[in-house]
């Protein structure tokens, strides 16, 4: 209520100014003398507009009850929730500096990690079930949930100033940050620590912060307009360094970008044509704030990530050789050993962790499908340590020197110890593969014999120099059959009987995919003692950044990529606008506590439809105009397709990717979308429950109609647009549309928070759309 | 009518940039090149060169004709054995011979399921040459004496043949002047891909011609558009709709270059509809004379194609069970509902199947789940044999079944148990989440005649019987019932998702919570039934209307498509990826490659792939340049420019992008040839950018252009020419064309 009691004598003093403005307007475009008035009329709206103070007010108070909402019982449930288990074990990774490996870019994690330090926790709890106590462990988590409620919370300050700066009446800007604030999945996520409090604060502030710009294209150049283009493109690199998702607010704002281009280009321009040279200053201007900047910001946080993340740790598998020496107390730098010739070794799968193995059995002759074998000796796969796994490694021509290293490139062959017996590949289908050659061993006689030529490899260390030396577990290589040139291969599928349900080894026509490359994993021939087990001290290695940056950046691609097993509760992006479903994060059976992510369905749902209203808007002004019918006023017009179409393109832009993204979904990704959906509803409310005052149009037009300098170069804010109209009914709406959505959040407000407990009849209640909550039985 | 036809025409063409452009006078549509052309004709007095020149339309049409039917007909018959998809293709035409129903899962090399109008043509090529069907079509066998695959062949050859002199006309009717439209005509003829796809039993060739065909009649039919509602322009009209109806029963890529009609069209009606001056029953009529012509035609030809379908195969064959029970009842020598008796009771051994989409039979091995509860695994399964029967058993509450009993029905709401004939098992659900689909509960089978709880018991739930309302008997074949877990309250359900190799990749059984009674997944049917104290009926005596069978048909197409997510653990090095096409990364071998045999390589003309390739960015680039220069305020395109740009240009991009982006966005194996309808409106492209960049060039200019690129198109045509006419002898010695390693047209 504070809040209308001011606006209601400012409008009373506008109404005043625009009258008599309005008056002038008319008379202005009869004569040329009564300009001067016009231009200081329009200075005395301005000094008006300047004191929006009924905007600050509700602005403090919303973010007052944001901070509530969102910091309201955080230190409940003091347990692990749902996926607390990875961002919370990653920020105690950096806090003990050992490295790991995860699909996100590390700025979001960075921040937990920050947070930590401050309050001084030094990492040592890992967060490895859903459940686990925080009170039991002594971890500050009351510290680390605090940073997202605090993003949270800003997000709908942010979102409010959005609508305020785009110069949307103040009904609309209650109503959009209102659903915001009033809704369960924006506060759900945000008072645990996840990823998304970040990744939709910082997609919110760039939102804001391009409309900041783009309010000072008429002072291109300037201090403020470098500021806020600065400002959007660090929104931006922050947005995406968190997740990838990140990268839809860059075509959101890219389009918006190009666009405004465009209009730059133009000949016609309203402002006067633009030399191709200031074109292009403008062009060079945006690509460095937009597309250089934060791409330089991202790779920072990587230089951050990597120079935390000294030690080794569990994130080591999943780099190459070369990058795992760069991490300190690494078993790569201490249990390599070089390899010679006439060593016995153990050669392990990387992909499948099965070794080299032969024995005594021969393959059948004829396999089920009817196709016939060698019937040579079998060589498999085997997971365990066995003697049969031992293979002595031999040069081409036997000459016993001792103590001559096999090193990169070179031939050899290879002995099976406890048979006698020499691996060899020939032209022969495999077992399960027709296209690949079987592998098989051949005994000393015709291996020297005939055979010599299939029995010849080629030891290809992965990135490997040549002449680099070959060495256990460090040196990554594929075994190329030297003749046929297939690469030895194994796969998880299992041999029937006739060999023990080993894997099969055979041989690859292609070369390239990783699954062909294996690693010596011991040289069992060495005693325990030997000299040459000794480890040295050896030093840690360093990589140049950008070459650790891409093995990282390529790793990260391909496991993003693999994320595509089922989930019981990931869901399809078409169920999103609908919240069909949600997503159970945590429950606690003898309280019959749980937390349940859902949206205010209230709320989703008439944002939902505000879209399709707004689409139809659209497709209906579209169609009357190619019939000719004009039904709308320019100004109206123009904001409903520039700036109510921005948050429309965000939407969209923030929503229809995910239709062709093969990874598994989980509604915390439409969150993004749903904000920009907000803004559309804010803006909606306002186009459809009040009316632009007529006296700006007026003036547009006199514009047009030739008057030089008569253009309004200036933002015009709603005051200006709605002086001496009634509000009533976008008040109204705007108090029975909160009025519905507090309704709608404060029912499903136990399942947001985990507290209280429900009893059944309550659960069932609330499964609107067969949620499937627990504790309904 | 004159006037207002004509002010149709002209907003027709007046779309996009120039409406902003309102000084353009609107009425300026030029028609240059043909006057050009007549006005020389027609000063000089006619010498032998004017006479050529004169008669042009009509044999130059003729000798690329001869030219083609020449390169695809030359030695078709050389190599005897069944070379690549020949195994399939020829196959799915013995079937239509011998008239048995089968379900195309060709799925191996060629990766989609296709309408079967195709299939038929070949079954008709296989006709008309006097074969009956019974060769097998194994992949490298030799053709027997009496099968004459040399007709079949040429038969297939006649498509991919037809599709030169289109490309002629095409490009002519695309305003290309003369020299470009020979260019594209050569292209297309002296492709080397092209000419190897049409020379076997493949449906290729007659895709190609379907997509070229249904653009050539789009381009006439967009030529005819100041004609509206005269002759010529509904017979274009008509033939457009024919040809898409064409192509589309020939394979589902067709959908694309009906897209692109469909695109033209509805911004052909969007610019009417802005038309104020046009009368509104004019629009009208616009509008529904399309909708006749290009939606309902087509339609009524893929109906047709599969109403010969299911005409021709009436005896049962190895598709029919991805049919319903109804379906399968009704064609000649199958088992189902033969002698089956009506109705079932306690005892009663059946096969259940499922009536959804693409469902089969309800199937269990002694093979267990490796991972949740490790019981007897339960699948759904296409494949007719004995471990798909179960027994119907009374619920462990009720006196137990004894053979001697009277015949206890089964009605509607009945408990009962379900025996697994093979094992003895009872089909079991119990609190423990499926394999793949996890939110549903693992469905097993446990325990057996003693052994088990009130787990294994199933409530009947009945959904509809085609044959009666009475509800209190279980039917053969008619009944539609569900199965509801009693103690979970779950339903029996089997959709679409494959187990992983462990299950044989047969069709997850689960058990789903959420009761939608019209989910047809839940839904099943007695299929076979025998029981000998019942006597013997006719179930099938209820023929499943022929809609019902056309949609059901269709969905398990489409649904049996979308199961083929590429396979990780099938590594097959013909497949090839969509970057690798543009740039004739790779060809494809389409036999063994022993010195023995004749051998064929799939690969293109380099010069027409790497042209074509590059004049797609080359375009891209010339629309930008025209647009940020208009932007500038250039004036320097007239109304005829644009419209040149519009359609002659822009279009075949449009085309070749509704060709190419699915198999990039789709993660499915691909194969070379996927690319072939794509690059036929590539050549189009190339033909337009040369005709614009060349048109008002001196003769000189053109001449010398015009002739390397013809010289070199054919000159690397010959170069070539043995990857498609056969390579004899070992393949070393043309290793010669091997300009890449990934050229593996010889092995040295």
């Amino acid at each position: 209520m504070a809040a209308t009691t001011p606006q209601g004598s400012v409008r009373q003093r506008n109404v005043g100014g625009s009258s008599k403005k309005n008056k002038d307007g008319i008379s202005a475009a009869s004569s040329d003398v009564e300009l001067d008035k016009i231009v200081k009329a329009a200075r005395t709206l301005a000094s008006a507009a300047g004191s929006e103070y009924d905007y600050k007010i509700v602005g403090v108070i919303i973010t007052a009850l944001a901070f509530l909402t969102r910091f309201w019982g955080i230190s409940h449930p003091n347990e692990v929730v749902f996926d607390e288990v990875h961002f919370g074990k990653f920020a105690s990774y950096y806090l003990q500096k050992t490295y790991f490996f995860d699909v996100h870019p590390p700025f979001g994690k960075l921040l937990f990690a920050f947070m930590g330090w401050l309050v001084g926790y030094d990492g040592h709890f890992h967060f490895e079930n859903i459940g686990d106590s925080y009170i039991a462990n002594k971890v500050p988590y009351v510290a680390f949930r605090s940073l997202p409620a605090i993003l949270g919370a800003l997000t709908v300050s942010v979102v409010y100033l959005i609508m305020w700066e785009s110069g949307y009446s103040l009904p609309a800007c209650i109503v959009a940050a209102g659903l915001i604030l009033l809704d369960n999945a924006h506060i759900g996520q945000t008072r645990l620590i996840l990823l998304d409090a970040t990744l939709v604060f910082a997609m919110a502030c760039s939102l804001l912060c391009y409309i900041k710009f783009y309010k000072l294209r008429h002072e291109p150049f300037s201090r403020k307009w470098w500021k806020w283009l600065i400002l959007t493109g660090f929104a931006l690199s922050c947005d995406m360094s968190t997740k990838y998702v990140g990268l839809f607010a860059f075509i959101t704002i890219g389009s918006a970008v190009a666009i405004d281009l465009w209009e730059l280009l133009d000949i016609k321009r309203p402002g006067g044509t633009l030399s191709l040279p200031d074109f292009s200053k403008h062009f060079a201007a945006r690509a460095f704030g937009l597309i250089l900047m934060p791409f330089l910001f991202y790779l920072f946080w990587f230089q951050v990530h990597f120079s935390i993340l000294t030690r080794s740790g569990p994130g080591d598998d999943f780099m190459t050789p070369e990058f795992q020496e760069t991490l300190s107390d690494n078993v790569m730098l201490s249990n390599a050993i070089t390899i010679n010739y006439y060593d016995s070794i153990t050669l392990k799968h990387k992909e499948t962790k099965a070794y080299l193995h032969s024995h005594a059995e021969r393959y059948p002759l004829r396999y089920d499908d009817g196709r016939v074998s060698s019937q040579g000796q079998q060589v498999t796969g085997y997971p365990f340590n066995d003697t049969n796994n031992y293979w002595q490694i031999l040069p081409v021509q036997v000459d016993q020197k001792v103590d001559h290293p096999v090193k990169n490139h070179e031939l050899v062959r290879l002995r099976h110890l406890v048979t006698d017996t020499y691996l060899l590949s020939h032209d022969v289908a495999s077992p399960y593969y027709p296209t690949n050659q079987e592998f098989t061993t051949v005994p000393q006689a015709d291996a020297y014999g005939d055979r010599v030529a299939d029995t010849l490899f080629e030891i290809r260390i992965e990135n490997g120099k040549p002449n680099q030396e070959f060495k256990t577990i460090s040196s990554h290589f594929k075994l190329i059959h030297n003749p046929s040139k297939v690469a030895m291969w194994t796969h998880t599928t299992p041999l029937p009987d006739w060999g023990h349900k080993q894997q099969e080894i055979n041989g690859n026509k292609q070369i390239a995919p990783s699954s062909n490359v294996w690693l010596i994993e011991d040289i069992p021939s060495i005693p325990a003692d030997h000299p040459r087990r000794a480890k040295p001290e050896k030093e840690v290695k360093t990589l140049p950044f950008l070459r650790k940056w891409f093995e990282l950046q390529r790793s990260m691609f391909w496991h993003n990529n693999q994320l595509t097993s089922s989930h019981p509760y990931a869901s399809l992006p078409f169920q999103w606008p609908f919240l069909l479903r949600g997503v159970s994060f945590w429950t606690q059976n003898d309280t019959r506590q749980q937390i349940y992510f859902l949206g205010n369905p209230i709320g989703w749902w008439i944002a939902s439809s505000v879209l399709a209203i707004y689409a139809g808007i659209v497709l209906a002004d579209q169609f009357s105009l190619r019939r000719g019918i004009d039904a709308l006023d320019h100004r109206s017009r123009s904001r409903l397709y520039n700036s109510t179409g921005f948050f429309f393109l965000a939407w969209a832009t923030h929503y229809f990717p995910f239709y062709v993204m093969g990874r598994q979904l989980f509604l915390h990704h439409y969150l993004p979308a749903h904000l920009a959906s907000t803004l559309v509803t804010g803006a909606l409310v306002e186009f459809i429950f009040s009316a632009d005052s007529t006296d700006l149009e007026l003036a547009h037009q006199a514009a047009k109609s030739g008057k030089k300098g008569f253009a309004i170069k200036r933002h015009v804010t709603a005051r200006e647009r709605f002086a001496g109209q009634s509000m009533m009914g976008a008040w109204i709406a705007t108090f029975a549309i909160l009025a519905l959505a507090f309704a709608g959040w404060y029912f499903f407000l136990p399942l947001t928070y985990g507290y209280p407990g429900l009893t059944v009849e309550q659960v069932v209640r609330r499964k609107w759309l067969g949620y499937d909550l627990h504790f309904a039985k | 009518m004159a006037a207002s036809d004509r002010a149709v025409a002209v907003s027709g063409v007046d779309v996009g940039d120039a409406r902003r452009r309102t000084a353009v006078p609107q009425t300026a549509v030029v028609e240059k090149p043909e006057a050009d052309d007549k006005k020389k004709t027609a000063k000089k007095s006619p010498s032998i060169l004017d006479i050529i020149d004169e008669w042009e339309w009509i044999y130059a049409p003729l000798i690329f004709t001869v030219l083609a039917f020449f390169t695809r007909f030359y030695k078709i018959g050389l190599s005897p054995i069944v070379t690549w998809d020949e195994a399939h293709f020829g196959k799915f035409g013995s079937h239509y011979l011998k008239r048995e129903f089968y379900f195309d899962s060709s799925r191996i090399l060629t990766n989609t399921q296709q309408p079967p109008a195709g299939k038929l043509l070949v079954g008709l090529s296989g006709y008309l040459a006097g074969y009956n069907g019974s060769f097998e079509f194994k992949s490298g066998e030799k053709y027997p004496e009496e099968l004459n695959y040399t007709f079949m062949r040429q038969f297939n050859a006649f498509w991919g043949a037809a599709c030169v002199p289109m490309a002629y006309w095409t490009a002519k009717t695309l305003n290309l002047k003369r020299p470009a439209v020979w260019l594209v005509t050569l292209m297309v003829l002296c492709e080397n891909s092209y000419t190897t796809i049409s020379r076997f039993i493949l449906l290729d060739s007659m895709l190609l011609f379907g997509t070229v065909l249904t653009t050539l009649c789009w381009a006439k039919f967009h030529a005819q558009r100041h004609n509206a509602f005269e002759p010529e322009w509904c017979l274009w009209l008509l033939m457009t709709g024919l040809s898409i109806g064409f192509v589309t029963s020939i394979k589902l890529v067709g959908l694309f270059v009906t897209a692109l009609v469909g695109i033209y069209t509805i911004e052909d009606l969007w610019s009417k509809f802005g038309n104020t001056k046009m009368p509104v029953t004019v629009l009208a009529a616009h509008l529904t004379a399309r909708v006749i012509g290009l939606i309902v035609l087509p339609f009524l030809v893929y109906l047709l194609s599969f109403a010969i379908h299911f005409a021709v195969l009436t005896n049962s064959g190895p598709g029919d069970a991805q049919m319903s029970s109804l379906f399968q009842a009704n064609l000649r020598g199958t088992e189902v509902g033969r002698d089956s008796p009506l109705e079932i009771a306690y005892g009663s051994r059946a096969t259940i199947k499922n009536m959804g989409y693409g469902g089969g039979l309800l199937h269990s091995h002694v093979q267990t789940y490796p991972e949740g509860s490790g019981q007897q695994q339960v699948t759904c399964y296409h494949h007719k044999d004995a471990n798909n029967d179960w027994f119907f058993y009374p619920n462990r509450r009720e006196p137990d079944f004894s053979p001697e009993e009277e015949p206890r029905f089964i009605a509607d709401g009945t408990t009962i148990r379900l025996i697994h004939a093979q094992t003895g098992r009872n089909l079991h659900s119990h609190e423990i989440s499926a394999p793949v689909t996890k939110a549903d509960k693992e469905v097993s089978c446990y325990g057996n005649l003693t052994i088990g709880d009130e787990k294994d018991h199933w409530k009947i739930e009945v959904i509809s019987d085609a044959a009666s309302r009475d509800r209190s008997k279980i039917r053969t074949l008619t009944t539609g019932f569900r199965l509801k877990h009693e103690t979970l309250g779950c339903y029996l359900r089997a959709g679409n998702t494959n187990l992983p190799q462990w299950g044989f990749k047969q069709i997850e059984v689960t058990c789903t919570k959420e009761n939608k009674p019209r989910d047809t997944y839940t839904h099943w049917n007695i299929e076979a039934h025998t029981n000998e104290k019942l006597p013997p009926g006719d179930p099938g005596s209820y023929r499943s209307p022929f809609w019902k069978d056309f949609i059901h048909l269709n969905v398990a197409m489409m649904t049996s498509n979308n199961a083929l997510v590429p396979d990780p653990d099938k590594q097959d090095d013909l497949a090839s990826q969509w970057w690798q096409w543009p740039i004739l990364h790779v060809g494809l071998r389409m036999c063994s490659w022993d010195d023995n045999i004749v051998k064929y390589f799939l690969l293109g003309n380099p010069l027409v792939y790497w042209g074509t390739t590059a004049g797609l960015g080359l375009f891209a680039f010339l629309v930008v340049w025209y647009t940020l220069r208009w932007q500038r305020g250039y004036n320097e395109l007239s109304q005829w420019d644009v419209d040149q740009i519009h359609y002659a240009g822009l279009y075949p991009v449009i085309g070749w992008f509704l060709h190419y982006l699915p198999f990039v966005v789709m993660a499915r194996v691909t194969y070379v040839h996927h690319y072939y309808p794509a690059l036929y409106f590539a050549i189009l492209e190339f033909g337009f950018l040369i005709d614009w960049f060349l048109r008002n060039r001196t003769k000189v200019v053109q001449y010398a252009i015009y002739g390397v690129l013809d010289v070199t198109v054919i000159g690397l045509y010959v170069y070539f020419m043995p990857i498609c006419w056969g390579m004899t002898g070992p393949n070393k010695q043309y290793s010669y064309m091997k300009w890449f390693d990934t050229w593996r047209m010889s092995d040295a």
